[in-house]
């Protein structure tokens, strides 16, 4: 059989067209789905995600600066000097929270999902390093993550809905995922050293605790104040912390799995 | 033994010393085929006669009775399968099938090559985004991973998809009402800064598994994708500056998944 030799005088004098030809083809033939999802990323992202939560880009105004000073304050919740209030400035007539960038109490979304990336991608590598990594193991990690996120809304929301007291669910949605960053924390310490887990889990869940009643203090004050449910509130605060304990056990725990 | 059709010779006027040569219904001609001299049997009735149809405007005639196959070069592939009464013609398809893909060759060993380099970045290679340089890393991955044992085509592709979302849902949520980062070049660059895995997937073949080599090289390649991916996507697609950093960690976690593909 001969084989062809192509000739590149040939070749090259047709493949500019075909080149564009080709790739308009495959661009034109993805239709009305081309020009959504490949056209104007961020418009797409703006109109059709705000429509259901609360305006997701509040909470991805970020930098550096912000993003290492909160996860020093998630970590080492005593140390925090300043106040827990979220700054207010008026807003169009309305009090409106300023963004992270200027507010290191305000709540963010980067770095939850950061956090939860973290948290599959260690735990990945802890069961490999147990021998028991397999692609599936590491999808039920994921989706044992997502339930303990949503497990952790849920704690919250039930907390300030027995309350009276509404929030914006990114809001809770952004509470709930720091507590991955203490995860990931645990299960990075466990892989370098074994021991390390019966003292550093302890600490990591007390520490979330603290922040997420600190947190969830200044959310219920942050309205009109009302004194009779004291007692209640700070029974269920109590509870909250004290949650924490089982579900990182049971979300960090490779050893059942 | 073959079948007997009753089809009449197929004579063909041939040029080259006026021996004609007679194509019987048993042979199978691909061998005795001489493309130059051929004229086609009927020309197809034109119903828009004032329309020039371009697929039969290839003089054959003038093409010369050498080795190469450059002479059928028509724009289309169709008006030549309507043209032969012949054989398929499979590798006469095969030279504008890659073009008309809009696979350029050439490009993608470019930008390959600009990978390979990973202190220099070279942004204007890779601002037309393609997806076939991709997926031809994606395939040398598994087939890498095949060799270890280990069956991951599936997975591979799956999790290329949701880690460019990621990435998209990241950068433009971080580089707010201005970012323009689309999931198409996402996804290109994606898979084309997956080459340090790819090529770390084919160097944990040799070394022995579960050592500190391997988590070495793992970390050296990881860094490397890292560093590559965050450079393309902040020169590519605008502000994308002042967040280098986060964007480099949301590119870290996505390597490092990979990663874990090939060390375990």
């Amino acid at each position: 059989m001969r084989i062809p030799s192509s000739n590149p005088q040939a070749q090259q004098s047709f493949a500019n067209p075909f080149n564009g030809a080709g790739s308009g083809i495959i661009r034109s033939g993805l239709g009305a789905y081309g020009e959504r999802f490949l056209g104007s990323s961020s418009e797409f992202m703006q109109s059709n995600v705000s429509k259901y939560f609360s305006d997701p880009q509040y909470y991805f105004q970020v930098n550096d600066h912000y993003v290492w000073n909160k996860l020093k304050v998630v970590l080492f919740p005593f140390l925090h000097r300043g106040h827990w209030t979220r700054i207010a400035e008026p807003v169009g007539g309305s009090l409106a929270y300023k963004p992270p960038i200027h507010d290191i109490n305000a709540p963010d979304l980067y770095i939850p999902l950061m956090a939860f990336g973290s948290y599959v991608v260690i735990t990945g590598f802890s069961l490999g390093l147990f021998g028991k990594f397999s692609p599936e193991a590491l999808s039920l990690q994921f989706t044992k993550g997502l339930a303990g996120w949503l497990m952790q809304i849920i704690l919250l929301k039930g907390f300030l809905y027995s309350l009276g007291r509404e929030s914006p669910l990114l809001d809770i949605v952004s509470y709930a995922g720091y507590a991955f960053t203490g995860m990931s924390i645990a299960v990075m310490a466990k892989i370098f050293w074994s021991y390390s887990y019966y003292f550093i889990m302890p600490w990591v869940c007390l520490c979330t605790g603290v922040f997420l009643v600190k947190t969830m203090r200044r959310v219920l004050f942050s309205g009109p104040r009302s004194y009779e449910h004291a007692s209640r509130c700070h029974y269920l605060l109590l509870f909250i912390a004290a949650a924490q304990f089982p579900l990182f056990f049971w979300l960090c725990n490779m050893s059942n799995t | 033994m073959a079948k007997e059709f009753n089809v009449p010779p197929v004579v063909f006027p041939s040029s080259t010393g006026g021996n004609t040569s007679t194509i019987g219904p048993n042979q199978t001609g691909t061998h005795q085929r001489r493309i130059p001299t051929f004229t086609p049997p009927f020309q197809p009735s034109n119903p828009n006669p004032t329309q020039h149809l371009p697929f039969m405007s290839f003089d054959v005639g003038s093409a010369t009775a050498s080795s190469s196959f450059s002479a059928p070069v028509f724009s289309t592939g169709n008006g030549y399968s309507t043209g032969m009464g012949g054989g398929p013609g499979s590798f006469e398809d095969e030279l504008p099938l890659l073009e008309e893909l809009g696979i350029n060759t050439r490009q993608i060993w470019r930008k390959m090559r600009s990978i390979l380099n990973p202190l220099k970045v070279n942004p204007n290679l890779h601002a037309d985004a393609d997806l076939s340089g991709p997926f031809l890393f994606l395939m040398a991955f598994g087939l890498f991973q095949l060799l270890a044992g280990k069956l991951h085509f599936g997975i591979i592709l799956g999790w290329v998809v949701v880690a460019a979302l990621f990435l998209y849902v990241v950068f433009n949520m971080l580089a707010g009402r201005d970012g323009n980062l689309d999931l198409y070049r996402c996804v290109s660059l994606v898979g084309y800064c997956m080459l340090p895995i790819v090529i770390f997937s084919a160097l944990a073949l040799f070394v022995p598994q579960g050592g500190v080599a391997v988590f070495i090289l793992g970390a050296i390649f990881v860094i490397w994708a890292t560093r590559v991916c965050t450079r393309l996507v902040v020169e590519l697609a605008s502000c994308g500056d002042e967040h280098r950093g986060l964007i480099a960690y949301a590119c870290f976690l996505i390597y490092t998944l990979f990663s874990l593909l090939v060390i375990f």
